[in-house]
C-alpha cells in the first residue's frame, strides 16, 4: 500500500513540476489583453480594423469598450484618478491639455522619440494639430488621429427653385437666400439645430461668426495674457442673427428639439429636401449621401458642399477631430503604444473606418473627394484650431455649455439678445478672471 | 436588561451602524470637505485647494440661484407633487367606487395601473420623448389629425410646455404608488361608518370631508412628505427630458450640480450645491414632521 501511494504520489510530483516548468511558456505564449474606449458609433468598422491588428499582432488582444462622446469625459477623469482608466482612450483634439495637465494621460515623448519616424504615412512630422496634443507642461499626450471640420451643405434644386445660383459669401447673404427659399419654395431655408444641451451645435456656428470678422471669445494680448476676444455687443449681434432665422420661419421651431449637427431629423431633413441647407461634418454629408444612393439608386445627387460665409477674414471654422491617448495606469504600454500606432496608419485602419480622414497631411492631400464635398477640402483650407480656447484655462466645455443655454434662451424668448449676449459675456468673462486667479 | 444581552445587542447593531457610517455618514463629511476646496474633474489627481466658504458664496449670489430654486421648488415639487396627490386621490375613489367593484373592473383597472410604475423611469422618458416629438410624435399627429393646431408644437423646447410636459411624464410614472396607498388606506375605512352616515342623510360632499380625507389625512401626509423627497432631488426626469434647457429654463437643483460637476468640471462648488440642497430637504423635513405631520398624526390617534 505505501509503495502504492509512494508511486502515485511521485507520478503526481511530477506532474506538478513540469506544470510549474512549463508555466512561464505557457503564460507568455497567451495573448495580452488591452483595453481600447471607442467613443465614435462606428463600432463594427472599428472592430474589424482591431481584428486586423490581432491577426498583425497574435499576441495582442484588443476589448474593444464602448461610451458615448457626451459620458467619456467624465467617466474617464473618474477611472484615471482611481486607476481603472482604458488602456488606450479616444478623445477629441480639446482634450489632451487639460487631461494631460490633470495627470490623466500617459506623456508620450519617450515613445515618439523613439517610433515617430515610423508613424502614420510620412512620421510624426506630418500629423497636424500636434500643438493641441500637448499639455500645459509641454509633454505630448496625445497622438491626433482624425480630422475633420463643418462645411456647408446645400440643396442644388431647391436653390434653382428659389432663383439663387450661387452659394452665399457673406452672413447676410446666407440668410437672405435662406429666406428667399422658404418664401419661393416653402421648405426650411438653413435648419440648423438650435436646441440646447451640454455639447450644442450653435457653439460651432457662432465661433464661425465671430472668428470671421474678429477673435473668438478667448483671445491672447500682446503679452500672452489671456483675455476675452468677444464684445457683449458682438455676442449681441450674434445671437440675433441666429434668432433671426427662427423669428422669421425659415428655419422651423421643431429644430429646437435638435442639439446636434448629426441628428436623424437633420439627416432626414436633407434627404427628403424639406431642409435646403445644413452645416455638418464630412462624416455626416457621407451618410446623407450614402442614404441618398441607397433610396434612389442610380439618380443625380441633388446635393453640393461649399465653405461657410465670411467676414473681414474669410470663411473660418474649426479644426476638429479626435486623437488616441495612453492611460496611466496602462500595464501593458507597449501593447498599448502597438495599437495607437497602428490605428494611425490610414492602410488598413481607414479602409473600414472610411468616414474619417486621418489627421496627416499626406492622407488629407490624397483623400479623394466626391464631387459632391468638394467644399470640404476648401472649408480644411479655411480652418483653425481651437487656439486661446485649447490653450486657454477656460475649459472648452465650460463656454460650449454656457453659449448653448445662452442660445437656447433667446431662440424660446425666455431672454433678449441683448440681455443673453451681456450674461453670457460676463459668464466667461467671471470664469476667465476666477481661473487666472487661482 | 441583562449585561450579555446588551452586548448581544450591540453586536446586533453594528452591521447596521458600519453601513450607516460608511454609505452615509462618510460620504456626507466626504463631500462637506469637497464643497469647502476649488477641486475640479481635470485635476482630481492633486486635489484641491481649500477655498472656506467661496463656493457657497458663489452660489448663493449667482444671478441664476433663483431662477434654479424657483424651478426646483415651485414647478418641480409644488406642482408636480401637488398633482400627483389630487390626481391619486381622484384616481384611487374612482378604481375603489361601486361602479367599478359593480362592472367587474377592480382586477383589469389595478393591473392597468401597474403597467406604469413598473415601467423603469428611463424607458418611459424615452417613450414620452417620441411620444412628444414635433416631426414623428404621435401626441402632435394626433392633435394635428384632431385639428386642434395645424404646426407641430416642440412640447420639450417650448417655453409654455414644456414644463408641463415634465409634470406630465412624471406624474405618468409615478402616479400609481401614490393612488395604490390611498386606495389601501380606503380600503381600511369601515363600511358602517360610511353606512351610518349615508343613513344619516350625509351628502357626498359631506362624506368626502367628514369621512373620507379625515380617513385618508394620514396616507395624504406621509405620501405627500415622501414625493416632495423623491421630486426634489430628482435628476433623471428633467436631465433625460430636456437637459435642464431649453437654455436654462427647466434648470434645476439636482441638474445645476451634475452641470457644474461633470461639465463645467466645478467638483468643489457642486459639492456646495449638493449640500445645500440637503441642508433645505432636512429643514423642510423637520419642520414638516414637527408641524403638520406630527400634529395630525396625534389628531388621528385623538380620534
Amino acid at each position: 500500500m505505501r509503495h502504492q501511494l509512494g508511486r502515485r504520489g511521485l507520478v503526481a510530483g511530477a506532474a506538478l513540476a513540469v506544470g510549474l516548468l512549463a508555466a512561464p511558456a505557457l503564460q507568455a505564449q497567451s495573448p495580452v489583453t488591452i483595453t481600447f474606449r471607442f467613443n465614435d458609433p462606428e463600432a463594427p468598422q472599428m472592430r474589424a480594423a482591431l481584428d486586423e491588428f490581432e491577426k498583425a499582432n497574435p499576441s495582442i488582444k484588443v476589448n474593444m469598450q464602448r461610451i458615448s462622446w457626451a459620458d467619456m469625459q467624465q467617466q474617464y477623469l473618474r477611472e484615471a484618478a482611481t486607476g481603472t482608466a482604458p488602456d488606450v482612450v479616444h478623445i477629441s483634439f480639446v482634450q489632451p491639455r487639460s487631461f494631460g495637465g490633470g495627470k490623466a494621460l500617459r506623456p508620450l515623448d519617450d515613445l515618439i522619440a523613439r517610433d515617430g519616424a515610423q508613424m502614420g504615412v510620412k512620421g510624426w512630422n506630418d500629423f497636424f494639430a500636434r500643438d493641441l496634443a500637448e499639455g500645459p507642461d509641454g509633454k505630448t499626450y496625445a497622438v491626433p488621429w482624425t480630422t475633420d471640420t463643418f462645411t456647408m451643405m446645400y440643396n442644388t434644386e431647391l436653390f434653382e427653385q428659389a432663383g439663387i445660383k450661387e452659394f452665399p459669401t457673406t452672413w447676410a447673404g446666407l440668410r437672405d437666400a435662406s429666406r428667399q427659399i422658404h418664401q419661393r419654395t416653402g421648405k426650411a431655408g438653413w435648419g440648423f439645430p438650435a436646441g440646447s444641451c451640454a455639447t450644442p451645435s450653435i457653439w460651432f456656428y457662432m465661433n464661425y461668426y465671430f472668428w470671421s470678422d474678429g477673435p473668438g471669445w478667448i483671445d491672447q494680448d500682446a503679452s500672452g495674457k489671456f483675455v476675452m476676444g468677444v464684445t457683449p455687443e458682438k455676442a449681441t449681434e450674434a445671437l440675433e442673427y441666429y434668432n433671426s432665422y427662427i423669428t422669421e420661419g425659415h428655419n422651423p421651431r421643431s429644430n429646437l428639439s435638435v442639439c446636434l449637427w448629426g441628428a436623424p431629423e437633420l439627416v432626414e431633413g436633407m434627404l427628403t429636401g424639406n431642409t435646403a441647407m445644413a452645416s455638418m461634418p464630412d462624416t455626416v454629408a457621407i451618410e446623407i449621401l450614402t442614404k441618398w444612393d441607397q433610396r434612389n439608386p442610380g439618380k443625380k445627387r441633388p446635393f453640393m458642399t461649399a465653405p461657410h460665409p465670411g467676414g473681414k477674414n474669410g470663411s473660418v471654422t474649426n479644426f476638429g477631430g479626435r486623437m488616441l491617448g495612453i492611460s496611466p495606469n496602462a500595464k501593458n504600454v507597449e501593447q498599448a503604444w502597438a495599437l495607437v500606432k497602428f490605428l494611425t496608419k490610414p492602410d488598413p485602419t481607414f479602409k473600414h473606418y472610411n468616414n474619417y480622414t486621418p489627421a496627416q497631411r499626406a492622407a488629407i492631400d490624397s483623400r479623394a473627394w466626391d464631387p459632391e464635398l468638394a467644399g470640404y477640402p476648401k472649408q480644411l483650407a479655411n480652418s483653425r484650431s481651437w487656439g486661446p480656447y485649447a490653450t486657454g484655462p477656460v475649459p472648452i466645455p465650460f463656454m460650449w455649455n454656457a453659449v448653448g443655454r445662452a442660445a437656447g434662451s433667446v431662440f424660446i424668448g425666455e431672454k433678449t439678445a441683448q440681455a443673453a449676449g451681456r450674461e453670457l459675456h460676463d459668464t466667461i468673462a467671471r470664469e476667465l478672471a476666477r481661473l487666472q486667479q487661482r | 436588561m441583562h449585561a450579555n444581552v446588551k452586548g448581544f445587542v450591540a453586536f446586533a447593531l453594528v452591521p447596521a451602524f458600519f453601513f450607516l457610517g460608511a454609505f452615509y455618514v462618510y460620504p456626507f463629511v466626504f463631500n462637506l470637505d469637497i464643497s469647502a476646496t476649488d477641486l475640479d474633474i481635470f485635476q482630481l489627481r492633486d486635489g484641491g485647494r481649500w477655498i472656506g466658504l467661496e463656493n457657497y458664496i458663489e452660489l448663493l449670489t449667482s444671478p441664476g440661484f433663483r431662477r434654479v430654486m424657483f424651478n426646483t421648488v415651485i414647478w418641480l415639487t409644488v406642482v408636480g407633487v401637488t398633482v400627483r396627490i389630487v390626481l391619486g386621490l381622484a384616481l384611487a375613489f374612482l378604481l375603489d367606487s361601486r361602479t367599478i367593484r359593480a362592472w367587474r373592473l377592480s382586477t383589469l383597472t389595478r393591473i392597468l395601473l401597474i403597467v406604469p410604475w413598473a415601467t423603469p423611469p428611463v424607458v418611459a422618458i424615452v417613450v414620452w420623448r417620441w411620444i412628444l416629438d414635433p416631426r414623428v410624435g404621435a401626441a402632435n399627429q394626433f392633435l394635428m389629425w384632431l385639428g386642434f393646431i395645424d404646426q407641430p408644437i416642440p412640447f420639450l423646447a417650448d417655453a409654455n410646455w414644456v414644463w408641463p410636459s415634465i409634470i406630465l411624464i412624471i406624474t405618468w410614472n409615478t402616479l400609481p404608488l401614490v393612488t395604490l396607498t390611498f386606495m389601501a388606506s380606503l380600503q381600511s375605512l369601515p363600511g358602517e361608518l360610511v353606512e351610518a352616515a349615508e343613513i344619516d342623510g350625509a351628502s357626498r360632499t359631506q362624506l368626502l370631508r367628514y369621512i373620507y380625507l379625515p380617513h385618508l389625512k394620514p396616507a395624504i401626509i406621509v405620501m405627500a412628505m415622501m414625493s416632495t423627497f423623491w421630486t426634489f432631488n430628482n435628476f433623471i426626469y428633467v436631465w433625460l427630458t430636456t437637459g435642464a434647457g431649453p437654455g436654462t429654463f427647466t434648470n434645476v437643483m439636482a441638474t445645476e450640480i451634475y452641470i457644474k460637476g461633470f461639465i463645467d468640471g466645478r467638483l468643489g462648488y457642486s459639492a456646495a450645491a449638493g449640500v445645500v440642497m440637503a441642508m433645505i430637504m432636512t429643514a423642510f423635513g423637520m419642520i414638516y414632521l414637527r408641524y403638520v405631520a406630527a400634529r395630525a398624526l396625534v389628531e388621528e390617534e385623538d380620534r
